[in-house]
């Protein structure tokens, strides 16, 4: 009796939560479903959600319009080059605080997290006229720079984080031991650090690769990453949903693998450890 | 414990990381408070003046100024309102014994890694567009007019927008917290004869405190400075209806190509952001002793 009462429950809850799930998907699946549509079927009115003749056009079209690989690769160099280079720089600041805490390591952390508040748009200027006047504008090495900088703070407290959980006790056994500073990093703590810094690079990737605010206006042509190209569909020529949807089911699904792969650390990274 | 040579090296550890983020907050800083005293346009080069307060009471003045303000409030508003209520229901939803719950986890989460320009781009284009947009067919189905969402309804449409993009986020922490609550303390609650609304209240909600303010306040900073959202779906129009603070300062400085007047624009961003900051601050501190 109560078991049926609970089977009961769990049919009914599992209805719910599919409507929710599927509702809240519905535009992701739509986008996709519409790049594979001809451009007149994608406007056609009631919307097709079977009857279209399926085709890849669109997504030749895309990258014949404008060279979609090349912005493509824009966002993999730039998102993966600020994140590894954020990593080198933040490790050892992380390890150091994390292992070798001082009394400032507190309020150097809380200070950098600060850094993270300051509104993009406040150096919005000074960032523009440096990059025109160094003739970076619409480079991605600048890209790489300033996304480096934006995400930095995020990195080094993810990696606090995932170290600080790491037991002491072994680095002062290894160090007992006589290892060096060397090779306890290269030996002990690097194979017991690899999980948490493999989050911190998903993570971070996902975040620079969807960034919107610097490469909207800090790029050009040339080094668009996906970002700034889709918005180039903000003011389109004749008919275009078809094409929008190719690209940005382009754009989207490789950060949305990512990006499911890495819910867990989503959490831990986005509230500085807050909640876990 | 640790020995002064390690303390050293600690330190030197840490400096690259210190040093860069230093000169990447103080240099632009320096020169955004800088500019925002100079009478200083792109149009007119070699024409710098120091201008004094000037930019700040032409920014206060500006007939834009209050409606950004009023617009950035309601759109952070009116986001955490929407994120935060859809995302305890949410995560309720999920935190219940369901047959494909990683599935439908996912599908939930799934927004949050769509980029901004995309997701503006598809619910402008695909659900809004008063022609060809969903939204219109359904409209069309059930006998009302079409609705011109991004003309009409600018701003709301965009909270709409937005809210979608980090309802996901809001979820996911909050399930995240939901599922350490103790099942002991519910159970015993159940046994004394409480109801589900009371559980929900009494001890449900008072769990969720601390992640229901992380998720506010976290999500504060990213909404105050929304743009892609803004650049690719109405460009702050009609005239200001969607215009918000950073969208203004944007307009200002690199379309009106005057410094002076959008780097004290960049200032009061600042100084609205540090307000928000020094709250989340405290709670991210407390957590670090905890």
């Amino acid at each position: 009796m109560a078991r049926a009462a609970s089977t009961r429950r769990k049919a009914a809850t599992t209805l719910i939560a599919w409507t929710v799930g599927l509702l809240i998907f519905f535009p992701i699946f739509w986008t996709v479903l519409t790049s594979f549509k001809p451009e007149a079927q994608a406007i056609a009115m009631p919307p097709r959600l079977w009857n279209f003749d399926w085709t890849l056009e669109n997504y030749t079209a895309v990258q014949e319009r404008s060279n979609y690989f090349r912005h493509f690769w824009n966002s993999v160099i730039i998102s993966v080059g600020s994140t590894l280079i954020g990593l080198i720089i933040a490790i050892p600041a992380a390890w150091s605080m994390a292992f070798v805490p001082g009394r400032g390591t507190r309020n150097i952390l809380m200070w950098m997290l600060s850094t993270k508040m300051l509104p993009a748009v406040g150096v919005l200027v000074p960032i523009y006229l440096l990059a025109r006047d160094t003739g970076l504008l619409d480079s991605r090495i600048l890209l790489v720079g300033v996304l480096t900088m934006i995400n930095l703070p995020i990195i080094v407290w993810m990696l606090y984080t995932y170290f600080r959980e790491i037991p002491g006790e072994i680095l002062e056994a290894a160090r007992m031991d006589g290892a060096t500073l060397r090779s306890e990093i290269l030996y002990v703590l690097t194979p017991m650090a690899v999980p948490g810094i493999a989050s911190t690079l998903l993570l971070n990737v996902i975040l620079a690769w969807n960034e919107a605010f610097w490469t909207l206006n800090l790029t050009a042509a040339r080094s668009a990453p996906l970002t700034a190209f889709i918005a180039s569909y903000s003011s389109p020529e004749g008919l275009f949903y078809a094409k929008l949807s190719a690209a940005s089911t382009m754009a989207i699904a490789p950060i949305l693998i990512l990006g499911w792969f890495s819910q867990k650390q989503l959490v831990r990274g986005l509230t500085f450890g807050a909640v876990k | 414990m640790s020995t002064k040579a390690s303390r050293t090296a600690a330190r030197l550890m840490i400096s690259p990381a210190v040093l860069l983020l230093l000169g990447w907050m103080i240099v632009p800083l320096a020169m955004t408070l800088y500019f925002s005293f100079l009478r200083y346009n792109l149009l007119m080069p070699g024409m710098e003046s120091w201008a004094g307060f000037e930019n700040y009471r032409y920014f206060f003045t500006d007939p834009a100024f209050w409606p950004a303000m009023r617009n950035t409030l309601v759109l952070v508003g009116g986001v955490l309102m929407i994120t935060t209520i859809g995302g305890i229901l949410v995560a309720l939803l999920l935190d219940q014994p369901f047959w494909g719950q990683n599935i439908v986890r996912l599908l939930v989460l799934a927004p949050f890694f769509v980029m901004p320009t995309v997701s503006a781009l598809v619910w402008k284009n695909m659900f809004m567009n008063p022609v060809n947009g969903i939204f219109a067919y359904l409209a069309r189905v059930l006998g009302l007019q079409p609705y011109d969402f991004l003309t009409q309804a600018p701003l709301a449409s965009i909270i709409g927008i937005v809210s979608w993009q980090w309802l996901p986020f809001a979820s996911l922490i909050l399930l995240t917290a939901l599922q350490s609550l103790n099942s002991e303390q519910m159970e015993a609650a159940e046994m004394d004869g409480a109801g589900p609304l009371s559980r929900f209240w009494f001890i449900t909600l008072p769990h969720l405190a601390r992640a229901i303010t992380v998720v506010i306040l976290i999500q504060t900073i990213f909404l105050l400075s929304i743009f892609a959202e803004i650049l690719v779906t109405t460009n702050g129009g009609p005239g200001t209806a969607s215009t918000n603070l950073t969208f203004l300062v944007y307009m200002q400085s690199l379309l009106q190509f005057d410094v002076g007047l959008g780097s004290a624009g960049g200032v009061v961003a600042i100084i609205l952001a540090n307000i928000v900051a020094i709250f989340l601050m405290r709670m991210i501190g407390k957590n670090l002793d905890a």
